[in-house]
């Protein structure tokens, strides 16, 4: 029996992202597959990987004051390591770049593991997310976070094998009303206006908000500006869904509204159709839903994707096509030419390598280049294909660096042939 | 006594790389967090560079880029590691534009130039770059020091490691490998070839490197010439009957120069509590006093020593144990790092500067787990009343795969760092 880990101490979010990693693990035979992640989201891991074994440890910061951290690490933590240490892991895929990820990894042996791995007190960086890092400044032809964190093993499923394709379930419009990061959700007043021309369009019979208890009073005021009519469709859930709920609830709808968030992932996982909306730092090409039937509207003003964490100087002018009345007529007619200048609308499709989104309203001006960076990409992961475009001189001197080949690189070099 | 942090910069190769070695060990019995730059893990690829038959200027422009490196190298490892004081040995690889750069950020240095002064004058170039410069010479080095720039000159004498530098049990077939009536250990300088020339028809073994072409001495000379380690050259010293110690000279026409420093191998003979005969030095006076070491004059003086000592061996017991009592007391590593981190702190202003430091952290934890940090301070040679930070430090220094103990405890650091949740 192999035993591998996936250590994924980040959000809600990307727990599900990790999907196709853990699915292709699952997959092979005799394996038992662990995820490390943190205490908050240990019952959504035991919930949506069900085949996987979960542990768990205090990573993130909330809550806690030094003492009680100081209590949760050096015991609990501890523990968790001691029962990590028992299994003799044929694989450790560490996946965010963090200090913490770094240093949990001085649990193993730094040729077990891939990604973030620590060899006597030095952090060293894998050569997989070292590339990711070099096509950071490419992010509109970049690689969905599932598949990039999927390309960790070279026999990676197929992406159509990762999530159900989404189909309505008959329990109404589910919302959510934020993401953690406010820039890229959209502000009330326009979600309240969207939801209102999709309710009265899918003649739906039911509204559910969503959200953590932060969101409580923005559903409030939501619900209070949506016309009555639908005002007595909807309830405010808010703060009100543990993970049990939240699964059920978002495995009942017919469709998902939402930013780029946790649950949005989520509806994806359970094959709930997403029609989501991104702006601001939300590309969909990396972090859109996963699987087939979603629909996305992307901002594509050319300040896009930008960085949450940088202010942005141009007055949150991705905002302006989601905010113009002629988005809801877009909506409810799917006409082309309603569409408001500054946004795409996108379908989920698959290609060899994953995930992408093809255009069925407005324009995917980097379309092409994203397929020869995608066939580059594959062609890296697999060795398939070998057409070499007019490109690939270019992202080769942008993707690799001398020291990739010339040296011993450790952790491993990942993948390619 | 006030513990710091220090990071110890080796030089890639020569003599004072162990001296490196000893130092580092003697601050890590005192309590210190020491950190190494293992410098000579680069001498390798350094010399392969010698190896590409390129033109001179190419290989000069490589070898300057490299050493570069190394010097890039020192101070990220200082950016990391924090330390109250870079101790960098002689010949240590920190070019002017990291000195300059580690005086910009503020951290203090110090060299301990275990070298001549009159021979290796390249202390011209950098002495005046560092807080802090220790010599093995006093005047007129030290007032030349002041002179170019470096107002902080110390008179900090070589010493022995009491820990290395022992008596030893040696066995039947090590005191017939290591031991004879006489023996040299060191480097074939000029001034010892013409010396040793009178002593070919006694029982006498030479070892060391450098003593290539001396058709006189050739059959003395053990190991064919090959560098001796550290650990035997304390059995040569504890298997020989006298040891001899002249002091090297490059000219050969005044055998006994009756120069100024001590070399390290008189500490270590006598921390050996071994019988040396040693050539006089002016700064013997102070260091040792006459019933502590036989010393001779001349040539002629070791020759009717030799046969004197050869023939009354319990004349050596009292030179034997007086020595090495001496040493114990004065000429350790130990010592010599007291000595340099008291002159630091009475010369450096503010040094070493305020740290956040959580030293209270047991009391916070359950018994269970203060046993086990207890253990694992034990295991790390810390102090008990060691700080959260340098316990984090030492447990980053261990090799290979960590317990969960000490993961759980790098983990903590870094999620306080991260959240900032340090109070």
């Amino acid at each position: 029996m192999k035993h591998y880990l996936v250590i994924q101490l980040a959000r809600f979010g990307d727990l599900l992202q990790t999907k196709r990693l853990l699915t292709t693990l699952c997959a092979e035979k005799e394996a038992s597959v662990h995820i490390c992640v943190d205490n908050s989201l240990k019952s959504l891991a035991e919930l949506v990987y069900p085949n996987v074994t979960v542990h768990s440890i205090t990573a993130h910061g909330t809550g806690l004051d030094r003492a009680e951290a100081i209590q949760a690490m050096l015991s609990g933590n501890s523990k968790t390591f001691s029962t990590l240490k028992t299994f003799n892991f044929e694989k450790v895929y560490n996946l965010n770049f963090s200090g913490l990820n770094f240093r949990m990894a001085s649990l193993f042996n730094p040729e077990q593991v891939e990604g973030y791995a620590w060899q006597n007190g030095q952090e060293i960086i894998g050569l997989w997310p070292t590339m990711a890092m070099r096509w950071a400044n490419r992010r509109r032809i970049a690689v969905n976070l599932v598949d990039f964190w999927g390309g960790y093993r070279k026999d990676m499923i197929e992406p159509e094998n990762v999530n159900p394709p989404a189909t309505p379930n008959g329990g109404g419009i589910g919302v959510v009303l934020a993401g953690r990061e406010s820039r890229r959700s959209l502000p009330v007043e326009v979600l309240s206006k969207i939801t209102a021309t999709l309710a009265q369009t899918e003649k739906t019979h039911k509204i559910s908000l969503l959200g953590g208890p932060s969101e409580q009073a923005a559903g409030q005021a939501l619900l209070k500006s949506l016309p009555l009519s639908v005002q007595n469709k909807t309830t405010n859930l808010a703060g009100k869904t543990n993970w049990e709920n939240l699964v059920e609830i978002v495995d009942s709808l017919d469709v998902l509204l939402t930013p780029d968030t946790g649950t949005m992932h989520l509806a994806a996982h359970l094959g709930t159709p997403v029609t989501g909306f991104f702006l601001s730092s939300a590309w969909c090409f990396e972090t859109g839903p996963y699987g087939l039937g979603h629909t996305v509207y992307q901002a594509v003003t050319d300040c896009l994707p930008c960085l949450e964490t940088t202010p942005c100087c141009f007055d949150t002018k991705c905002l302006t096509p989601f905010a113009n009345s002629k988005f809801l007529r877009f909506l409810a007619t799917q006409k082309e030419e309603h569409l408001p200048n500054g946004m795409t609308a996108f379908k989920s499709e698959f290609d060899e390598l994953g995930q992408i989104y093809i255009p069925t309203a407005g324009n995917d001006l980097d379309a092409s280049s994203r397929k020869k960076f995608r066939e580059f990409i594959m062609q890296y992961l697999t060795g398939k294909g070998g057409k070499t475009s007019d490109l690939d001189e270019m992202f080769a001197q942008e993707i690799y660096r001398e020291k990739d080949w010339i040296t011993n690189t450790v952790p491993s070099a990942t993948l390619g042939l | 006594m006030e513990k710091f942090r220090i990071l110890v910069v080796l030089p890639l190769y020569g003599g004072s790389l162990p001296i490196g070695r000893y130092v580092a060990s003697a601050l890590r019995e005192e309590g210190h967090l020491v950190e190494m730059f293992e410098s000579p893990e680069f001498n390798s690829a350094y010399n392969s560079l010698k190896n590409l038959k390129v033109t001179a200027d190419r290989l000069d422009y490589l070898q300057n880029s490299f050493l570069n490196v190394v010097s890039q190298s020192v101070l990220a490892k200082v950016e990391t590691f924090e330390p109250d004081m870079v101790l960098a040995m002689a010949q240590a690889p920190l070019n002017h534009q990291a000195l300059k750069r580690l005086r910009r950020d503020g951290v203090t240095t110090a060299m301990w130039f275990v070298e001549d002064f009159r021979l290796f004058t390249y202390w011209k170039s950098f002495a005046p770059f560092y807080d802090i410069f220790a010599v093995i010479q006093k005047e007129p080095f030290l007032s030349e020091l002041a002179e170019i720039g470096q107002p902080n000159g110390l008179y900090l004498p070589l010493a022995a490691d009491q820990n290395f530098h022992k008596p030893l049990d040696l066995t039947s077939i090590e005191k017939r490998k290591f031991g004879s009536d006489i023996s040299f250990m060191g480097a074939g300088y000029a001034n010892r070839r013409v010396a040793f020339r009178e002593l070919v028809n006694h029982d006498f073994k030479i070892w060391g490197t450098e003593w290539d072409d001396d058709h006189v001495l050739e059959r003395l000379v053990q190991m064919k010439g090959a560098r001796v380690s550290p650990e035997e050259c304390v059995k040569i010293f504890n298997a020989t009957k006298i040891n001899l110690n002249l002091h090297s000279s490059v000219q050969a026409k005044e055998l006994v120069t009756f120069g100024d420093f001590i070399n390290p191998r008189t500490f270590e003979l006598a921390a050996c509590g071994s019988f040396q005969l040693v050539d006089k030095r002016t700064l013997f006076e102070g260091a040792f006093e006459d019933d502590e070491l036989a010393t001779f004059s001349s040539i002629e003086e070791l020759l009717e020593k030799i046969d004197y000592y050869l023939n009354n061996p319990k004349e050596c017991k009292t030179f034997i144990q007086k020595g090495r009592e001496r040493v114990l007391k004065d000429h350790t590593y130990t010592a010599r790092m007291r000595t340099l981190i008291d002159f630091t702190a009475s010369r450096m202003k503010d040094w070493p500067r305020p740290r956040n430091q959580t030293s209270d952290f047991l009391n916070e934890l359950p018994i269970e787990l203060q046993q086990q940090i207890r253990e694992l301070q034990g295991r790390l040679s810390l102090p008990e009343n060691v700080s959260f930070e340098d316990l984090v430090w030492a447990v980053r220094q261990q090799q290979g795969v960590l317990s969960e103990l000490d993961t759980a405890i790098l983990f903590l650091d870094e999620w306080q760092k991260m959240y900032k949740k340090r109070s």
